[in-house]
């Protein structure tokens, strides 16, 4: 790993850390209270469109007085946060959310800060993000070496070098194939030899289609996003969209899943000064409502093992209503008004209520796959 | 009815003594825990009242001594009333040797028309205490006397002839005694329960001290503990003087015995010269108000005519409210010295103007206290006429008005050290039962002290904000040089260089807006 050290992006960062730091120290010593100014995660500062998704405009900058009690408690959990992550750059060391704070239980900070809760650390390190900038973006936690709860998994003919500097390819990589790298970003793609890839939100759907050989047989990467998908992997989605890879997205029929698509299509609000992570490329080929009530839907046979929506359901449908992402995309949008007004929702695993043997049931994933991509017009083998 | 001349061989005439006896219940002497307790405080009270009459500090001592020593260290609880011997001594100016047997033996009932604030709960004094020992043990009492600038003083052994309310002497003495020694010491015997009467008794010196801070009390209990109170203040309170009756509030037997002992040959000079605040225009109006001839001869009245004379006095609306010169008020600041030996933070206390309940005056004193050595949560004093009250607490108009406060209004909480006070003074407290032990719910009485107390808070608000605004500030500076200083050593580990936060937070506190 002391490849870390001498990687250029840390040496950036470094820089960036150690002027921060040194202005701090320079307004300290000449006894003036320091003032920082940053812009927050607030609906004035982010815009939305269809094409972008969310994107932070810099509109209403915020400021951290030095002069307050509570705001000189903030810039010096910031300024011990930025030796910290300082410290670990330079060893070339990572630390999660959780060993964050727990850097905050030293006993000599401890009394000096007196965190109880990890919500207060996990505070600062957004605050870093957005403080911590080069060329007007922000510098994402990956970059300060915290990465937490990296997950998701990535089959298919695609050769890259993780971090780890050994070069790999993601089809021999366990059954799973390759675990996303906690920092895509600096992850090396030496080739790539799919049409598309396709990012299932049940890990148990993806790994029953490279179970039953699709990758190969339609030439595709399968990723598995374990629900929600991980700052990672949506950073893995973007670096292969901008190789031009098409991305299809197979999630459940809920509103629930409907949050998953979006912030893989369009990031979300409170990241929206991380750059990277939104792919406004990504296509939705199912489960759509069409499936099931559509005239020509492909899921209509199985029509009755849709399940009641639960109130919380219901409610998630109709704050769905007020997240742009959601409301002011076309697709989306109607969607959400149709489980809205049907009030049942559709698993993945509905495929199994067929009860076709195996071989079937391969041809069926190929055939759902197939057409409902070229809707999209990426075609698959 | 029954006159005076028809009495039946079976009804004797019962002296004062003799009648009291018979109802000591109502003067508290109903159990001998009570009463031990009541005993000890008419003679405290009469002592004080001896002193404060002739402008001395008073200087009680009081001491409390089992007859029967060997009964202690027995079972405490199933141990029943035992006799004690109790001394009180004061430093008054001493009784003159022939109205010893008079003024401490003889139950007096007053003649004279005045109006005068005074302690005693009944105005019987401590005699009813002394009485009350002499029965329950048939032994004498021993007074002990001296007055400045006199060569000597003297020793009296008596007992009390309930029926005939008579002293009787049994032995006198003359006794050697220094020029400038003074006072008087009572010492007797009586049953008691001090196991059951202990806290009250500790509780009432407690509560003395406070609302007599000029006086030096001292208390040596039967179990060898001495409670001592040393005077805070040199300064007594104005005395009370006495006033003629103001004329609301009179009845006809009062009016019957005014006008047997009225020198006035006219009604219009009767009721100048035995009412007080009426002068010769007011005298006139009421008269015509009445109806009566002004030129009447008071002693010629009927009993018809006396009872429209009360309902006129009673209707009358011209009267002048009644004179506050009969009250002394303990003063705000004897209160507040009373009240520092609660060692609080901040004090406040307020005397309000005089006003009238049935026809006599009455003047508020509130305090508030807070913070320092007073206990969690809210306590209440009460005292009237400077006695305190110590049961019945929750019935009391005071608790009541203090219950009702809203002390959030004040930026207080019930959980905070704060202790109320108040003392009514007046010429006829506003006791609620017979017992004297709590003040009634009455409209006017609860009105004063509600806004005493509110006006002692606002003041005590804005000093408790005031202490805790310094509080903060003190904090906030404490909480920015920790910072600063963290920030400081943080940066010169990290970033190899010396960063010091002095010129922004030095060690001496520094300027903060």
């Amino acid at each position: 790993m002391s490849e870390t050290l001498g990687n250029p992006a840390n040496i950036k960062v470094l820089d960036l850390i150690d002027r921060v730091l040194g202005t701090i120290a320079d307004t300290i010593d000449d006894g003036e209270f320091p003032e920082i100014g940053y812009y927050g995660s607030s609906k004035k500062n982010v815009n939305y469109t269809e094409e972008k998704g969310y994107i932070s405009v810099d509109d209403k900058a915020s400021f951290i007085d030095g002069r307050k009690v509570e705001s000189a408690k903030t810039i010096a959990g910031l300024v011990y946060g930025l030796t910290q992550f300082k410290e670990h750059l330079e060893q070339g060391l990572s630390m999660s959310l959780r060993d964050f704070y727990y850097l905050h239980k030293v006993k000599h900070v401890q009394k000096v800060m007196k965190i109880t809760d990890q919500s207060e650390t996990n505070r600062l390190i957004n605050l870093c993000e957005r403080i911590i900038r080069h060329r007007g973006a922000s510098v994402s936690r990956e970059e300060f070496g915290v990465v937490s709860s990296p997950k998701g998994t990535f089959y298919g003919d695609v050769t890259v070098s993780d971090l780890s500097g050994k070069r790999l390819n993601c089809n021999s990589a366990g059954e799973y194939g390759w675990f996303i790298s906690s920092r895509p970003f600096d992850v090396d793609i030496h080739d790539i030899n799919i049409d598309a890839a396709v990012f299932v939100e049940k890990e148990a759907m993806g790994r029953n289609l490279i179970e039953l050989g699709l990758p190969e047989s339609l030439r595709i990467g399968v990723g598995s996003l374990f629900g929600q998908p991980g700052r990672n992997m949506r950073a893995w989605i973007r670096r292969l969209a901008d190789n031009e890879v098409p991305v299809l997205i197979l999630v459940d029929m809920s509103p629930w899943s409907l949050r998953i698509f979006s912030t893989i299509k369009s990031n979300s609000i409170e990241l929206a000064n991380i750059q990277g992570l939104a792919t406004p490329q990504a296509n939705l080929v199912g489960l759509t409502t069409d499936d099931f009530w559509g005239r020509k839907g492909m899921l209509c046979e199985i029509e009755h093992s849709l399940e009641s929506m639960t109130n919380s359901d219901v409610k998630c449908a109709q704050q769905n209503r007020n997240i742009p992402s959601i409301s002011q995309d076309p697709i989306l949008n109607k969607q959400n008004e149709i489980m809205l007004k049907q009030k049942r929702k559709g698993e993945l695993e509905a495929f199994k209520a067929f009860g076709y043997p195996l071989v079937e049931l391969k041809k069926l994933y190929i055939r759902y796959l197939k057409t409902k991509s070229s809707e999209y017009d990426v075609k698959l083998i | 009815m029954l006159t005076t001349n028809r009495f039946s061989p079976d009804i004797t005439e019962l002296s004062v003594s003799a009648w009291f006896y018979r109802n000591r219940t109502i003067a508290g002497f109903d159990n001998p825990a009570r009463s031990l307790y009541v005993s000890i405080r008419e003679l405290v009270e009469n002592s004080l009242d001896a002193c404060e009459d002739e402008r001395v500090l008073p200087d009680v001592s009081v001491l409390l001594k089992r007859e029967d020593e060997t009964n202690q260290g027995q079972d405490m609880l199933s141990s029943g009333p035992e006799i004690f011997e109790l001394v009180v001594k004061d430093n008054g100016k001493g009784i003159r040797k022939d109205d010893i047997p008079v003024l401490i033996g003889k139950m007096l009932t007053g003649t004279k028309f005045i109006l005068k604030q005074n302690r005693g709960t009944f105005g019987l004094g401590g005699s009813l205490a002394l009485l009350y020992g002499q029965i329950t043990t048939q032994e004498p009492i021993e007074v002990v006397t001296g007055r400045q600038d006199e060569e000597h003083g003297y020793r009296i052994v008596m007992r009390l002839d309930i029926e005939t309310n008579q002293p009787v002497i049994l032995k006198e003495e003359i006794i050697e005694k220094a020029p400038h020694e003074k006072g008087t010491m009572v010492s007797y015997k009586l049953q008691g329960d001090w196991i059951r009467s202990k806290k009250r008794i500790i509780d009432y010196f407690a509560n003395t001290a406070i609302i007599v801070p000029y006086a030096s009390l001292l208390f040596e209990t039967p179990d060898g503990e001495v409670l001592h109170y040393d005077g805070v203040i040199d300064r007594l309170p104005v005395s009370p003087r006495e006033m003629k009756p103001h004329p609301r509030g009179i009845d006809v037997e009062l009016l019957k015995k005014m006008i047997g002992a009225t020198r006035s040959r006219t009604m219009k000079a009767f009721m100048k010269n035995s009412f007080q605040r009426v002068g010769i225009s007011i005298a006139e109006d009421f008269l015509t108000y009445s109806g009566l001839d002004a030129e009447r001869d008071p002693s010629t009245l009927d009993q018809k005519e006396l009872v429209t004379l009360m309902n006129a006095l009673a209707g009358f609306d011209k009267f002048l409210p009644p004179s506050p010169k009969s009250l002394s008020p303990a003063t705000t600041e004897v209160l507040a010295a009373g009240v520092q030996r609660l060692s609080p933070d901040f004090v406040v206390f307020k005397q309000r103007a005089p006003n009238v309940h049935e026809g006599h005056p009455f003047v508020i004193e509130t305090g508030v206290a807070y913070g320092g050595g007073l206990d969690s949560g809210i306590s209440v004093y009460r005292f009237a006429n400077r006695i305190p009250l110590l049961y019945d607490e929750r019935s009391d108009v005071t608790f009541r008005v203090v219950r009702n406060l809203n002390l959030r209004n004040y930026g207080l909480r019930k959980e905070d050290p704060i202790a109320f006070v108040m003392h009514i003074c007046s010429t006829k407290i506003p006791y609620k039962t017979v017992g004297k032990e709590y003040i009634g719910d009455v409209d006017i009485v609860r009105k004063e002290i509600e806004l005493g107390f509110k006006d002692c808070l606002r003041e005590i608000s804005e000093k408790v904000r005031r202490r805790d605004r310094v509080h903060k500030q003190r904090k906030r500076e404490n909480r920015l040089t920790e910072y600063y200083s963290f920030m400081a050593e943080t940066l010169t580990s990290a970033l190899n260089r010396n960063v010091s936060s002095d010129a922004l937070v030095g060690s001496e506190g520094g300027e903060f807006e």
